[in-house]
């Protein structure tokens, strides 16, 4: 591995230069490298889908792979990370309670939908105000993210407005309903960021909506 | 497995490359979102009480003393939070899906702390690195409970 021919070279060049300034005053302190402190990792499932996703620990003598749920690693910096050892819940619970407890809730996506070449809300859209506010206000200091989107009909400026003018739509919603101005952000991406790719001059109400990310 | 194998080889890459020291921007990266107890934010060798609404920015360090706790959420919905007298610096924070730029470096440097996935770990995986003074973690959408000894 280059990496540790290098630190040898480097270990090498150290004694060396030791040795060559020993001869002229007394020996420094023998500095011993202190040990990284350990590590232990542990992949959980996640907490809103109860999925567990997967994880690689290592380090330079080697690594570990995490894949069930409450699967943990203990590395300590001078081996490779340990081999697989499951946490108990209750475990889990006792040495990250704490932190776990301190974790915001996951952010919310909803998309609503606009009527053809119209900042008018499909009717099914409409409904989901209504969720879109309980969402917000179930937040910790909500930040509320207003981003419009075009299909490809009509020209890339001329959407990029279009997209804006539905975001405002969807703003001034969520306004009337109570929302404070200082949590919202609202922006276009007109044509450029297409839910179904299509070409350019297709008609697709899929790509007609405003995102809004609740966080 | 082969996604893995080659995940081994870019990050045995990016260790050898320097890791830039991301300049503080003016966009957040996210926000304080729970405090508890006593939760600081380290920027610029000044120490500022966490409090819940405040932005954090690249290179930030959240910290905790003893019984404090934090939680943010960042732009691209990942979050963090830490436990008792715990210490996570964001060394690397991009996140600019439209232009292409992604990546995440967190340093977990002592205590506890749980980091949940967010956009950049579906959209490019191998620009998130996890560091811990005995370890590195590589993530595949993945929560994750982090404790490192004294």
């Amino acid at each position: 591995m280059p990496g540790g021919r290098a630190r040898l070279l480097l270990s090498l060049a150290a004694v060396i230069v030791t040795a060559a300034c020993g001869a002229k005053r007394a020996a420094p302190p023998q500095v011993r490298p202190v040990p990284p402190r350990p590590t232990l990792v542990v992949l959980l499932p996640d907490p809103e889908t109860g999925t567990t996703g997967r994880a690689r620990v290592f380090n330079e003598f080697g690594s570990t792979d995490l894949n069930a749920p409450r699967a943990g690693s203990l590395a300590t910096g001078t081996a490779a990370p340990g081999s697989v050892t499951t946490m108990s819940e209750e475990e889990v619970a006792r040495v990250f309670g704490a932190a776990l407890a301190a974790l915001p809730p996951a952010p919310r996506h909803f998309t609503l939908h606009f009527k053809f070449e119209s900042d008018a809300l499909t009717d099914a859209s409409t409904a989901m105000i209504p969720a879109i506010l309980a969402a917000v206000r179930a937040m910790p200091v909500p930040e509320v993210a207003v981003v419009g989107h075009t299909d490809t009909m009509g020209e890339p400026k001329t959407n990029l407005a279009l997209g804006l003018k539905r975001a405002m739509t969807v703003r001034n919603i969520l306004v009337e309903a109570g929302l404070a101005l200082s949590t919202l952000d609202v922006s276009s991406h007109g044509e450029a960021d297409l839910l179904v790719k299509t070409r350019d001059k297709t008609p697709e109400p899929r790509n007609r909506r405003v995102e809004i990310t609740v966080r | 497995m082969s996604g893995l194998h080659r995940f081994g080889g870019v990050v045995a890459f990016v260790l050898a490359s320097v890791t830039p020291v991301a300049a503080q921007q003016a966009v957040p990266a996210g926000h304080i979102k729970t405090v508890s107890g006593g939760a600081f934010v380290v920027r610029e060798n000044a120490t500022i009480p966490a409090r819940p609404g405040e932005a954090i920015f690249a290179s930030d360090v959240l910290r905790t003393s003893v019984g404090g706790a934090i939680g943010i959420t960042l732009k691209d919905d990942t979050r963090i939070s830490l436990g008792s007298d715990s210490e996570v610096r964001i060394d690397r924070y991009v996140y600019a899906p439209g232009e292409g730029g992604l990546g995440m470096v967190l340093k977990f440097v002592r205590g506890v702390a749980v980091y949940v996935s967010g956009r950049i770990a579906k959209l490019a995986p191998d620009s998130i690195r996890l560091e811990s003074p005995a370890a590195i973690i590589g993530v595949r959408g993945t929560t994750l409970a982090i404790r490192v000894d004294s």
